[in-house]
């Protein structure tokens, strides 16, 4: 299957929840799509065998923009797709695909610990990088939090 | 008379000091052999004697929850058990210090208290790495003792006695390795075993559990538990030459045919990778101790027939 | 006792621990030798160059980006400059563009020899680990003839590379080529030969060809289970299309395959530097890199030692990248140990572990290290001369 063909597959495979689809590189194809779609949009990709999750990336947009947006990033040899979720910044929660890719834990844990994003029904939500003593409600990858060397002379 | 004699032999020489000394020496050799087989350049002829100096100099650390009596006192017993198998064993080809009929079997018991105490130490603390090598340090022994005993035996067959002076006596005039070739592999590989080497090192594999057994000892305890091991392997290269490789009559011969299966044994120390300690028991179970019994019994057969 | 819960034994490995060289902490469950379950906590090394990069120029965040690993620098540093490249709409250089190829080969070749010496100290087998690193010196000799650096070359900068291949330097790669390839002829055959050493590698931890696409792994592991996934040929990046890998494969899954996808790895690699000496384009090394880069967002996927490397770049129009995501390959082969473990032996955990080549810097990634050391400097001769006489 070449790159063409793959990412035309993919296409198909997610239009009916695609709200946009564009292509911004060659063999690249970016769905935006809405969080309840997200396990739907996921588990057809699995059924198609399509690719692999490569891994989930989160961004955020800003304060003034209000919104994170989650890639979950699928490679299928040359081929790219890409699933964007977003998220509102007071309440941001995703489903968890765990259920469908179990490999996802990883990835999920490092989105809960670095931004703070509540990812329903995922096994596990132990810390995976922060330190045991990271406090509570601060989440160092999001725009807002300002490094704040303890080491700093005052 | 008498007393002064054997304080010497017990504390000086061949037992005590000089038997220390010169098991350093034989594990610097080890070392520095096995070292020159992995084109590394190995450690300079005082490392053991520094590593012992230094590891008396430390603090020994007493770890919480364990019982401080035995954890204080098997490394003695340890070093102790080993110390006095030497006193039985032609060291440097004289006649054993001490000798009683029978003194093969204390022998090899002896030298087996050090394993013992080494499986005791381990159980005795609570750290997981310690359990997990004390249980593999006592099984393995378990799985080497009696085909070692059985090839240590055959000796002892023919020379129809269970004295090692009379056994090593009798091996001067006659090469065993040549009519006893399984019983000498198996003595040898046994040693290793005993001595925890590799292929056998799964009791203290430092990749899987950092020590084994002694992971909780620092300081004396366990310099005490390599000077016992240092020893040991001395004993053992001793018992090994005298029986099989046609006796130690002179210190010349002795430091020849000893270092000679040294660099045997350092050879397939660095040719071979790690057993599991399944892989160590079915070894010793399926293989040398089959084989140490069939030699055995052929022995029989052989000697009922002449 | 405290540290059993109900009857779960637990034996941790790590994050000190001799097996890992990283710090790393895994935890076993274990009834007797047999493990039952495996977890894993990450970020002993978190050095936050994720953030990092958010308040750094483009420039600067290549240099930051090259220190995620030091075993391999280089394709950090390519799948960074490749993506920003991409984004500015600019191109390096032929000539630039072979010479990443022909370091992250040489790059390749360290981090297996490396790792194949790792492999067999993990199973007793200090032989192998000895004379395997002893050989990667030359490789390690190489890189510091073409770029100045043992490990962490920077031989990239936005735009192309900044060391260059003399006709001598080639002579010399080519001669320690010939050598390596000799000892790497008997390194397969050691470890595909010598029982012992098979003993403890085949048919542990399989991974078959099934499992190896659910868990998604990547890289090596991956190609020892059949599965054929290299980027260097599937989507092949920067000089690869014009020097071609051929993909090696392995059926068995196990470590034992691990071990001979690897060390196959090393020929390919060799056969691709030499075709880069033969054919080494002439012109610059550099192009113009613009300051600003224009907004957009690029996903940028290379192929390093261990597997798939994923970088995704953001950027908003300034000199200054909005985000910057690292996937190291480490990562999604951790599921597969996690996996692989139940049902093992204690003893063989040391070995799936490092069977997939974990590289935990990569994983973490994320301390700033404040002041400088007062020291003297040595050079590499004088170094190497200590060490040999201090254990004279």
């Amino acid at each position: 299957m070449s790159a063409e063909t793959a990412l035309q597959t993919a296409s198909e495979l997610l239009e009916q929840w695609a709200k946009e689809a564009t292509t911004p590189e060659p063999f690249r194809l970016d769905v935006v799509i809405e969080p309840d779609d997200l396990l739907a949009a996921v588990k057809a990709l699995r059924d198609a065998s399509w690719g692999y999750l490569s891994t989930i990336t989160g961004v955020d947009l800003g304060v003034e923009a209000g919104e994170f947006e989650l890639l979950y990033h699928f490679s299928n040899g040359a081929a790219l797709a890409t699933l964007r979720v977003r998220t509102p910044r007071d309440n941001p929660s995703v489903p968890s695909v765990c259920g469908i890719i179990p490999t996802a834990t990883l990835y999920e844990r490092e989105i809960i610990e670095m931004f703070g994003i509540s990812v329903e029904g995922t096994p596990n939500t132990d810390r995976l990088f922060l330190p045991d003593d990271w406090p509570d409600g601060v989440y160092p990858l999001r725009k807002d939090y300002i490094y704040d060397d303890p080491t700093a002379q005052a | 008379m008498n007393t002064l004699r054997a304080v010497i032999a017990l504390l000086f020489f061949p037992g005590g000091l000089f038997i220390l000394f010169a098991g350093m020496a034989y594990e610097w050799v080890d070392r520095k052999l096995i070292a020159r087989f992995q084109n590394r350049i190995g450690p300079r002829w005082f490392q053991p004697l520094a590593d012992s100096i230094k590891l008396l100099a430390k603090e020994e650390v007493i770890p919480t929850d364990v019982n401080a009596i035995l954890f204080v006192v098997l490394p003695v017993i340890a070093l102790a058990g080993a110390l006095a198998s030497a006193l039985y064993v032609p060291i440097i080809g004289l006649e054993p210090s001490y000798s009683f009929s029978g003194d093969l079997i204390v022998t090899l018991y002896l030298l087996s208290l050090l394993t013992l105490c080494t499986g005791l130490a381990g159980a005795n603390t609570l750290d997981r790495f310690s359990l997990v090598g004390a249980t593999r340090a006592l099984t393995q022994m378990f799985s080497y003792e009696a085909p070692v005993l059985l090839a240590l035996l055959g000796p002892a067959i023919v020379a129809e006695s269970w004295k090692i002076s009379v056994i090593s006596e009798y091996a001067k005039s006659h090469w065993l390795i040549i009519t006893q070739p399984i019983g000498f592999l198996v003595a040898v590989i046994g040693l290793m075993g005993k001595l925890e080497m590799p292929p056998f090192d799964a009791p203290e594999a430092e990749t899987e559990i950092v020590a084994g057994a002694l992971t909780e000892y620092s300081g004396r305890g366990l310099a005490l538990f390599h000077l016992g091991k240092s020893v040991e392997l001395m004993v053992g290269l001793t018992l090994v030459t005298a029986f099989y490789l046609g006796g130690v009559a002179n210190p010349l011969l002795f430091f020849a045919k000893t270092l000679m299966l040294l660099v045997v044994v350092a050879g397939v120390q660095s040719l071979l990778t790690r057993l599991r300690i399944e892989q160590t028991v079915g070894l010793w179970w399926r293989y040398g101790a089959l084989l140490a019994l069939a030699q055995f019994l052929v022995m029989i057969a052989y000697e009922g027939v002449a | 006792m405290q540290s059993q819960q109900g009857n779960k034994f637990t034996i941790p490995i790590g994050p000190q621990h001799p097996a890992l060289k990283e710090p790393e902490h895994f935890e076993f469950n274990v009834d007797g030798e047999l493990v039952t379950g495996a977890s894993v906590r990450l970020g002993y090394v978190h050095r936050g160059i994720e953030k990092g990069t958010e308040n750094r120029s483009f420039v600067q965040s290549m240099y930051l980006l090259e220190r995620v690993c030091g075993i391999c620098s280089h394709v950090h540093a390519t799948a960074f400059c490749l993506g920003v490249e991409r984004l500015a709409e600019i191109e390096a250089p032929p000539r630039a563009q072979a010479i990443r190829v022909l370091v992250a080969e040489l790059e390749r070749i360290h981090s297996h020899m490396l790792w194949l010496g790792v492999g067999a100290h993990e199973a007793g087998f200090d032989t192998l680990f000895m004379y395997s690193w002893r050989d990667r010196e030359t490789v390690l000799n190489l890189l510091e003839d073409i770029t100045g650096n043992r490990i962490n070359y920077s031989t990239n900068v936005l735009g192309g590379v900044k060391c260059d291949i003399d006709r001598e330097q080639a002579a010399a790669i080519r001669q320690g080529l010939d050598f390596l390839e000799e000892r790497t002829t008997h390194y397969l055959d050691v470890v595909t030969s010598d029982m012992m050493f098979l003993r403890r590698t085949r048919g542990v931890g399989v991974m078959t060809y099934d499992e190896s696409q659910r868990l998604g792994a990547v890289g090596p592991t991956a190609r020892a289970s059949g599965v054929a996934r290299d980027l260097r040929v599937d989507a092949a990046y920067a000089a690869y299309d014009k020097y071609p890998v051929n993909l090696v494969t392995e059926t068995a899954g196990d470590l034992e395959a691990r071990f001979v996808v690897r060390i196959k790895e090393l020929f390919e690699s060799f056969r691709v530097i030499r075709a880069v000496l033969d054919d080494l384009p002439e012109g610059d090394l550099t192009t113009r890199m613009p300051r600003r880069v224009k907004e957009g967002d690029t996903i940028s996927r290379v192929e390093a030692p261990r597997g798939e490397l994923f970088y995704y770049i953001k950027s908003n129009g300034t000199d200054t990248a909005e985000r910057v995501k690292v996937r190291t390959p480490t990562l999604p082969n951790m599921a597969s140990v996690l996996t692989l473990a139940v049902g093992h032996q204690l003893a063989d955990m040391p070995m799936i572990l490092v069977g997939i080549d974990p590289c935990f810097s990569c994983n973490d990634r994320m301390v700033s290290v404040k002041g400088t050391l007062d020291s003297q400097c040595w050079t590499w001769e004088q170094l190497r001369q200590y060490g040999i006489e201090y254990y004279r």
